[in-house]
């Protein structure tokens, strides 16, 4: 099912954007091979979510330690464990 | 028409004010249990309006009816196969579109069902201004604002379902309709499935398997397993397509019908200056500022409550013990007067001091808590911490409670995502020093030893928690989850409300914990009228004496302390004759003795509650492993305290 297209542009994870920055997702890299992300289908969750490819997410802080992100998508503001946030890829909305 | 029993179902994403309404439903009459066989929480309320008896269901909160949580399949399962007579789903106007996401599930469901559109007040206050009559003609469902926190818009709510019921929807509703390969792709699968008898309706059963949802894709192949990868195949096209996953495309298609319908209903007009929620969320959530914050409000919590409850307890049990010589004099005092006052009233005495002034109070600022949002930004806060254990930071809420009673946060461990999150949450949890250890900690060790000796323990058990959660990360199969939490606005709770939660707490806590709690002290108690006691001791002896370096007399305080942690100290004074404990015990026996208190084996409250949540042989497991493990550390304690000079 993996689906890794080269597009060309710049597909960066959500945990490179700084605090304030918007970008677009463009997909979710759940990995194969059943790792951890396979048994509580975070990928699913995630979309469920609104993180579904093309929509915008603000980064609005990280918390400190290599703590979680807050982002702000789809009118609702989530928390999410960064080793899932670098799973989340996008590109930087140019203005 | 004759009048008849109706069943109507509350559905909604979390934190939308779903219990709040429910409340001002039913009111007094609900009853809240699980549903069978999970560990999902069931409410159920009747109310009685227009000359029907309703029956109300409060489905748990979901973001979506897919399939990968209980409470999911759970909520699908029980709105298409019991089919309430009609669905209210409650939608948060502050967050329409993600909201309406999970409505457009429920109407590709084909359920009855109209729309409580709650916390306009909050929709307001951040700048979002709905259209409802446009809202209402969009999906041509009836929506209903509604602000429930204050009572607003619930008459005609339930005015408005039951004209439903009677008279039937009186509009088409939205399709919801997908891209054109996927929807050919559905027509095709609809097809297939049209003729089979199914709980389903067969465009639903359709995308479903699109989709790749697990549940109906097995109880499809049961009837035909053509079905399923004709439908496998179609989804496989979709993919190549699209470049992403069928049901990313179907999800990503869906939020966009959401989201046109959110686009067109809805007004922005930002708020020039942030709000006062705002600011309290950038505050409580700060890189800096927002840990000394967490830090005093939960000492401030945990003071209070520590102090309400000595107060209240001790005002308890000076009533209760005033009955005593009652109770003597009706019972006499024989081996029958002391199995009647020693065995049921005490262990119900135990569990009322217990029960009544810390675990209330615990449950009312928790509850307050949660529902003003605050518990999220602390779960947020300690995802660091809590990962080092292979936990998320949910799991600090479970831990939390831990520190007043093991007992409600074993139950808490519920928030977790998976059985394996739960389980280790649980482990880590009975091993907090809750209330009753504490008093044990301060009482002999803090009272005779000095305050820096009790800190030190506490830093031990922090230790202790940090290795075995670890050790138990890497030992359970299974992968961790990370943390996806909302974060909604800040809110007042509603009071109502957060009393209720309290009150169903407390009637689980007495569920559990009381038939426990009397059985033990009643089998003590026998065992003590039959001269049983100094016999365990002496068996004990080995193990508290040789090994432990304890007084031979420890052996039956700590076989009391099953019962209730704090009757190991209480039993020691009793027994030992003395309340000055430094007379009887070297400081060395103190550190031992208490450290053994800690962690020598969960409650019996806490154990019946790891076997609600987990079965007997994991209870069992986690009961034996903790004994195993507190005798090896206290004895090793014991070495290593008689190695140094002090």
């Amino acid at each position: 099912m993996e689906t890794r297209r080269e597009t060309g542009r710049a597909e960066i994870p959500l945990t490179t954007l700084r605090e304030g920055e918007t970008g677009v997702v463009t997909s979710i890299k759940a990995g194969r091979g059943g790792g951890w992300v396979r048994g509580w289908g975070f990928e699913k969750r995630l979309m469920d979510l609104g993180l579904t490819p093309g929509t915008k997410v603000t980064v609005v802080k990280s918390a400190p330690f290599h703590g979680p992100l807050e982002i702000l998508v789809r009118g609702s503001r989530l928390a999410l464990g960064r080793g899932m946030a670098e799973r989340i890829f996008v590109e930087i909305e140019k203005e | 028409m004759t009048k008849r029993k109706l069943v109507i179902a509350l559905a909604g994403n979390a934190n939308v004010g779903k219990s709040v309404i429910f409340n001002y439903l039913t009111g007094l009459h609900q009853h809240i249990g699980n549903w069978p066989g999970k560990t999902v929480e069931r409410a159920e309320g009747t109310l009685h309006f227009k000359g029907y008896t309703i029956d109300i269901i409060d489905l748990p909160g979901i973001y979506s009816l897919s399939t990968y949580s209980l409470e999911e399949l759970i909520s699908r399962k029980y709105i298409a196969v019991e089919r309430p007579e009609v669905v209210i789903n409650v939608v948060d106007a502050s967050v329409l579109e993600r909201n309406l996401f999970f409505t457009l599930q429920l109407i590709e469901l084909e359920t009855p069902m109209i729309i409580a559109l709650n916390q306009m007040d909050i929709a307001k206050r951040k700048g979002i201004e709905i259209d409802t009559e446009k809202l209402e003609k969009l999906l041509g469902i009836p929506v209903i604002p509604t602000v429930a926190i204050k009572g607003i818009g619930i008459f005609q709510l339930l005015e408005k379902a039951v004209e439903i019921i009677e008279k039937g929807p009186m509009t088409k509703r939205v399709e919801v309709k997908y891209g054109e390969e996927v929807e050919e792709g559905i027509a095709k699968v609809t097809k297939m499935v049209e003729g089979l008898q199914f709980w389903y309706p067969p465009r639903y059963v359709a995308i479903k398997l699109l989709e790749g949802d697990e549940e109906i894709a097995t109880e499809v192949s049961r009837i035909d397993p053509q079905i399923v990868s004709t439908a496998e195949k179609l989804a496989n096209e979709i993919e190549n397509l699209h470049g992403h996953s069928c049901s990313t495309v179907i999800t990503s298609e869906r939020y966009e019908v959401a989201g046109c319908i959110a686009r067109e209903a809805q007004k922005l007009v930002s708020p020039i200056k942030p709000t006062m929620e705002e600011r309290l969320h950038t505050l409580t959530t700060h890189k800096i500022i927002g840990y000394p914050i967490m830090a005093f409000s939960l000492l401030l919590m945990f003071y209070s409550i520590f102090t309400f409850g000595d107060y209240t307890s001790e005002l308890l049990s000076n009533f209760f013990y005033g009955w005593e010589p009652l109770f003597a004099s009706l019972f006499g005092t024989g081996i029958v007067g002391k199995l009647v006052w020693g065995g049921i009233v005490e262990g119900v005495i135990a569990g009322v001091t217990i029960a009544l002034p810390y675990i209330v109070p615990f449950y009312v600022i928790l509850y307050f808590l949660e529902d003003s949002g605050y518990l999220s930004r602390i779960a947020f806060l300690m995802d660091t911490a809590m990962h080092k254990i292979g936990l998320h930071g949910k799991a600090f809420i479970p831990v939390m409670l831990g520190y007043g009673c093991n007992v409600p946060a074993c139950l808490g461990c519920r928030i977790m995502e998976t059985e394996r999150e739960r389980l280790l949450a649980a482990f880590v949890t009975t091993l907090v020093p809750c209330a009753a250890r504490t008093v044990i900690i301060l009482g002999l060790v803090g009272q005779f030893m000095g305050i820096q000796w009790a800190l030190m323990l506490y830093v031990i058990d922090l230790l202790i928690i940090f290795a075995l959660g670890r050790l138990a990360f890497r030992t359970l199969p299974g992968e961790p989850t990370a943390l996806i939490m909302e974060m909604h606005d800040y809110r007042l709770p509603h009071l109502k409300t957060v009393l209720k939660q309290t009150w169903f707490r407390l009637a689980e806590f007495i569920k559990i914990a009381f038939p426990l709690i009397i059985v033990g002290s009643l089998a003590i108690k026998l065992a003590e009228v039959f001269v049983l006691l100094e016999l365990v001791a002496t068996m004990l002896s080995p193990v508290t004496v040789v090994w432990l370096g304890l007084p031979a007399i420890t052996g039956i305080t700590l076989i009391f302390g099953v019962l209730r942690k704090e009757l190991t100290l209480i039993m020691l004074a009793t027994l030992l004759g003395t309340t000055n404990f430094s007379k009887v015990l070297t400081p060395d026996q103190m550190v031992v003795f208490t450290l053994m208190t800690m962690f020598y084996i969960p409650c019996i409250a806490t154990i019946a509650a790891l076997v609600r949540e987990f079965g007997w042989k994991k209870a069992l497991f986690i009961t034996i492993f903790e004994i195993v493990f507190a005798i090896s550390l206290g004895g090793v304690a014991l070495r290593l305290l008689t190695l140094t000079p002090h």
